[in-house]
């Protein structure tokens, strides 16, 4: 699970190594990336919207 | 010794370039107002952040193509990948971005904050004036170019502030809060005064906010920002900021006249003087389209000078004037103009130009017509 939550976060900064990238693809299941993507990408929209509104308050 | 040379050179080209570009104007200015000075201070960090990265992205990359050239027998090394490059390349930008939208938040907050004004003035753009309103103060008026048809049709020597110039300034006082309310009533027009550091669509349907304190007395200049048609390099903005006592005395005297003009709405007016009022609106309104002479410009602008039907039906022409013609250039101008104007107009447009009906349109007539 650590490892899928770290891979997605290498692809929100868009730099992976070629090592993790080939594991991922050939063990990886794509639902358990798909999720934890959704999840994350929520996670960040919520924390923009968090220090939007700290830097407004 | 000698890159360091080469680098030298190049920052002090770059120094010396943006120098010249200041005194030439070509920057944007300081500015007058409260705000202003903080915006032109945010440009010239985010500026200079920019030359920085600039000079070393392009050093870099003129360095090695000078030092690995293929005649010193440079050899390309041939690899995949470097991971910790890239996460450099990606964490630094990341952090310039972070680090320049801190400051850039800051003052936009500031921009977006039109609290506690003491003065509320609606513009609203037009094809091709703008309106300004003192909300609460019952005083409005249209500000439209000053500058002769003459000198734009290249007759005469073009004056100093040549499509920079109006008949009515929107005068403002220093030290005091102003709010803008925008807004149009046709198409998307843009408020812009550089001095002023407020650059603001008017959009029709809604209202935009923005607000100046200006410290400096004086007059600023600006123009339409947003492409609206013909005219559009031809309703250009002056405002005149005064001291606030001036600004009082100013206020009130408007407000009188406006008064004395609301009373004049139920007097029977002569032909003369109605001519005479008329033929100054004309101009300054009408002639844009129609003509200084009535020809108009047909198909897009119809004539007015020996149009039968103009001549033959007030009724008709009153209403084209009053509710405008939906699907033209022709607007409304029941809200731009006051009664009295309007009937002037009216009045000058029936007789000027051979259109000689001898009627008089009175204001009362018109002020009832707007009440229906």
């Amino acid at each position: 699970m650590w490892e899928v939550v770290k891979s997605v976060l290498a692809a929100f900064l868009g730099v992976q190594r070629e090592q993790q990238r080939l594991k991922d693809f050939e063990k990886g299941n794509p639902v358990a990336f798909i999720a934890v993507g959704i999840v994350m990408g929520a996670v960040l929209v919520g924390l923009i919207v968090l220090v939007a509104s700290l830097a407004a308050g | 010794m000698r890159t360091l040379l080469v680098w030298l050179a190049g920052g002090l080209t770059l120094v010396g370039s943006s120098q010249v570009a200041l005194a030439n104007g070509w920057n944007m200015p300081v500015g007058v107002s409260t705000l202003s000075g903080e915006i032109y201070g945010l440009h010239m960090t985010i500026f200079w952040i920019c030359v920085v990265i600039g000079v070393v992205v392009f050093g870099v990359m003129f360095y090695s193509l000078f030092k690995f050239r293929h005649s010193r027998g440079a050899k390309a090394s041939n690899f995949h990948e470097n991971t910790t490059v890239e996460v450099i390349w990606t964490i630094v930008p990341l952090l310039i971005l972070v680090g320049m939208a801190v400051p850039a938040t800051a003052t936009l907050q500031k921009i977006y904050d039109p609290s506690e004004a003491e003065l509320d003035v609606m513009v609203t753009g037009q094809q091709w004036r703008w309106r300004y309103e003192y909300l609460g103060e019952d005083v409005s008026f249209i500000s439209n170019l000053a500058t002769p048809r003459a000198q734009i049709n290249g007759e005469e020597a073009r004056g100093e502030h040549y499509l920079l110039e109006v008949d009515e300034p929107l005068v403002l006082p220093v030290n005091r809060k102003v709010r803008f309310l925008f807004t149009s009533d046709d198409v998307m027009h843009a408020w812009w005064v550089p001095q002023l550091a407020v650059k603001q669509d008017a959009i029709p349907g809604f209202v935009n906010e923005n607000w100046v304190e200006i410290q400096e007395p004086g007059i600023y200049r600006g123009q339409c920002a947003e492409l609206c048609g013909v005219d559009h390099g031809f309703m250009p903005i002056v405002v005149h900021a005064v001291e606030e006592e001036e600004f009082d005395t100013w206020l009130a005297e408007r407000k009188e006249a406006a008064a004395e003009e609301a009373m004049g709405i139920d007097r029977e007016w002569e032909m003369d003087e109605l001519m005479e009022r008329g033929e100054g609106i004309y101009s300054s309104i009408c002639a844009s389209c129609h003509q200084p002479e009535g020809q108009g410009s047909p198909p897009a602008f119809p004539a007015l000078a020996g149009n039968e039907q103009l001549i033959s039906d007030k009724d008709w022409h009153v209403n084209k004037v009053i509710n405008g013609v939906s699907g033209s250039a022709m607007p409304s101008f029941r809200n731009t103009l006051n009664p009295v104007e309007l009937a002037s107009v009216l009045t000058y447009t029936r007789n000027a130009w051979g259109n000689d009906t001898g009627e008089v349109v009175q204001p009362a007539e018109i002020a009832e017509r707007l009440e229906e």
